[in-house]
């Protein structure tokens, strides 16, 4: 299939008062339509800076990123981004009226809008705080109602930043799910920025890995395991310890925890 | 003793009690007999002043002319500051000038302005809109700025994401955030502009035979009718009262508490 995303050479530089930080140095990869890529990588390695940079939030030292034909300049619908930050609702909104209020700005009817809003709610287990505010939600719950609000969207191609970094295993497990098969149904592009190796594994189709100071891409390793994945099979935890080394040959400490062994988390 | 339990516990029966403190003192010194009705006078008075004049429909014709006085100026001086703010956001140089202006005018007391508002406007309604105007102006575009500043970066970037833009990203997404900073902004507005009202009307005195609430004052004390001076005063602090306490309390209860912008207020 086609390029729905091709980044060349692309350079991010942070200009501070403690010196200069090169976020990412001579990136270059692409995505394929339809292709679900994760990313791994240290903390401060640059995945943040790599999506924000996709998404039309951060602009690029050196280099372009290419949707197609068209070069990003700036954000837009067509890349619907999960922050990693916990403040994306909008507060003086409630829940539902944060999704229904999206889909309202991207030309919804108001019957279509309640009923994505209350399906999508379910799907994240949220449908008894459709009324609630943000401020009211634990952290958690926030994501998975910013996750709602991405997927109701439906993007072509959808951005996440550790969306389910603040989640219990379970939880966690059941939205992986759900994304994967709504993923399958729909058919978009998605890039998705995890801590987590097995993660990674479960979702991606490739999983990019970047090491850090500066931010660069260390390897793409394509997932050869035919879905639904599991992760007690030798060809995933071949694959696991394949990603470990990868991560770990380089400033790799605090991250550690994260990674439990296959099978375990 | 259960019921002065009662009155300090309840903030409203305290607050009752201690203005029930201060009226008995001020009936017991005019029972002293040291003072004259007309410097110090009996509560009983006042009270009958009060009445009086709402009978009349004095009162209320000078409250609805100050409340209409500062409705307009509110009005155009909340307009006035929208236009700046929002003008100062597309452009980088009109912000410098904005904040240059804000920066001189803001600490001008209202009246301070009367000797320029009469050479231009001469006694009248315009003079007065005009300190009133300037009261509102300064802090709302102090605050609204700030405010601006310090939405979430995050949330605009959600806004953008969306395929929000220019007028109505900031009406969307800018406004509702920086709220807690807005209202703000009118508090300090409501309270210079009162204040510099009733300044302003006792020195400007009526116009046309219309006059607020100040020139009710400046009036009666010419006549020597002191109750109703106190019954005047009284009804600007319950204005006062009325509009910091319930209707900005009211507003804030609605939005910022509602949204978890702010620390909710302890009973
Ligand atoms: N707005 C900014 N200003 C200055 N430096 C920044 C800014 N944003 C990021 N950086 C720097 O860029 C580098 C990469 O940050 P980024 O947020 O992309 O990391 P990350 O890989 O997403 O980390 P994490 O996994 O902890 O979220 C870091 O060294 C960070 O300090
Ligand atoms: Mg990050």
């Amino acid at each position: 299939m086609a390029d729905k995303v091709l980044i060349e050479n692309l350079f991010v530089k942070f200009e501070g008062e403690q010196g200069n930080i090169q976020a990412l140095e001579d990136i270059s990869f692409s995505v394929k339509e339809g292709e679900f890529l994760t990313i791994l990588g240290p903390s401060g390695c640059g995945k943040s800076t790599l999506i924000r940079s996709i998404a039309g939030f951060q602009k690029p030292e050196k280099g372009r990123i290419l949707l197609g034909k068209r070069q990003v300049h700036e954000p837009g619908p067509d890349r619907i981004m999960v922050f990693q930050e916990f403040d994306q609702l909008f507060p003086w909104k409630t829940v539902k009226s944060n999704i229904t209020y999206a889909l309202k700005v991207n030309g919804k009817g108001k019957e279509e809008r309640e009923r994505m809003a209350a399906h999508y709610l379910e799907m994240v287990n949220l449908q008894d705080f459709g009324g609630a505010f943000p401020h009211q939600l634990s952290g958690g719950m926030k994501q998975r109602a910013a996750i709602a609000r991405s997927l109701a969207l439906n993007p072509e191609i959808l951005l996440m930043d550790e969306p389910f970094g603040s989640l219990d295993a379970q939880t966690r497990a059941v939205l992986q799910s759900e994304l994967v098969r709504l993923w399958q149904k729909v058919g978009s592009t998605i890039i998705f920025i995890t801590h987590n190796i097995q993660e990674a594994i479960l979702l991606g189709d490739r999983v990019m890995v970047m090491s850090s100071a500066p931010g660069r891409i260390k390897d793409i390793v394509d997932v050869n395991i035919a879905r639904p994945r599991l992760p007690e099979t030798p060809e995933f935890m071949a694959l696991w310890h394949t990603l470990y080394g990868l991560l770990e040959t380089k400033r790799f400490g605090e991250n550690g925890k994260n990674n439990t062994m296959p099978g375990k988390d | 003793m259960p019921i002065l339990k009662k009155v300090t516990e309840n903030k409203i029966l305290r607050q009752a009690f201690f203005i029930a403190i201060l009226l008995g003192v001020w009936q017991y010194i005019v029972s002293t007999g040291n003072y004259s009705e007309l410097i110090l006078p009996n509560l009983r008075s006042i009270w009958t002043a009060l009445v009086d004049s709402i009978s009349t429909g004095e009162m209320g014709e000078r409250t609805a002319y100050s409340l209409y006085l500062i409705g307009k100026a509110l009005a155009i001086g909340s307009g006035l500051a929208l236009i700046l703010t929002a003008l100062a956001m597309l452009s980088p140089l009109f912000a410098d000038f904005v904040k240059t202006i804000t920066t001189i005018f803001n600490p001008l007391p209202g009246v301070a302005l009367l000797p320029i508002a009469l050479l231009w406007f001469g006694i009248g309604e315009n003079s007065i809109l005009l300190i009133l105007v300037h009261s509102i102006i300064w802090p709302l575009i102090l605050n609204a700025t700030t405010g601006f500043r310090s939405v979430s970066r995050t949330q605009l970037e959600v806004g953008r994401n969306l395929g929000l833009r220019g007028l109505k990203l900031v009406s969307s997404v800018m406004v509702p955030s920086a709220f807690p900073y807005i209202l703000t902004g009118f508090k300090i507005s409501w309270s210079n502009s009162w204040r510099s009202l009733v300044a302003a009307e006792m020195i400007f005195g009526a116009s046309g035979g219309q006059g607020g609430l100040g020139w009710l004052i400046y009036q009666k004390r010419f006549f020597l009718q002191t109750p109703y001076v106190f019954a005047a005063l009284f009804v600007i602090i319950l204005i006062g009262i009325l509009v910091e306490n319930v209707i900005f309390a009211q507003i804030e209860k609605w939005t910022i508490q509602r949204w978890g912008m702010i620390i909710q207020k302890e009973k």
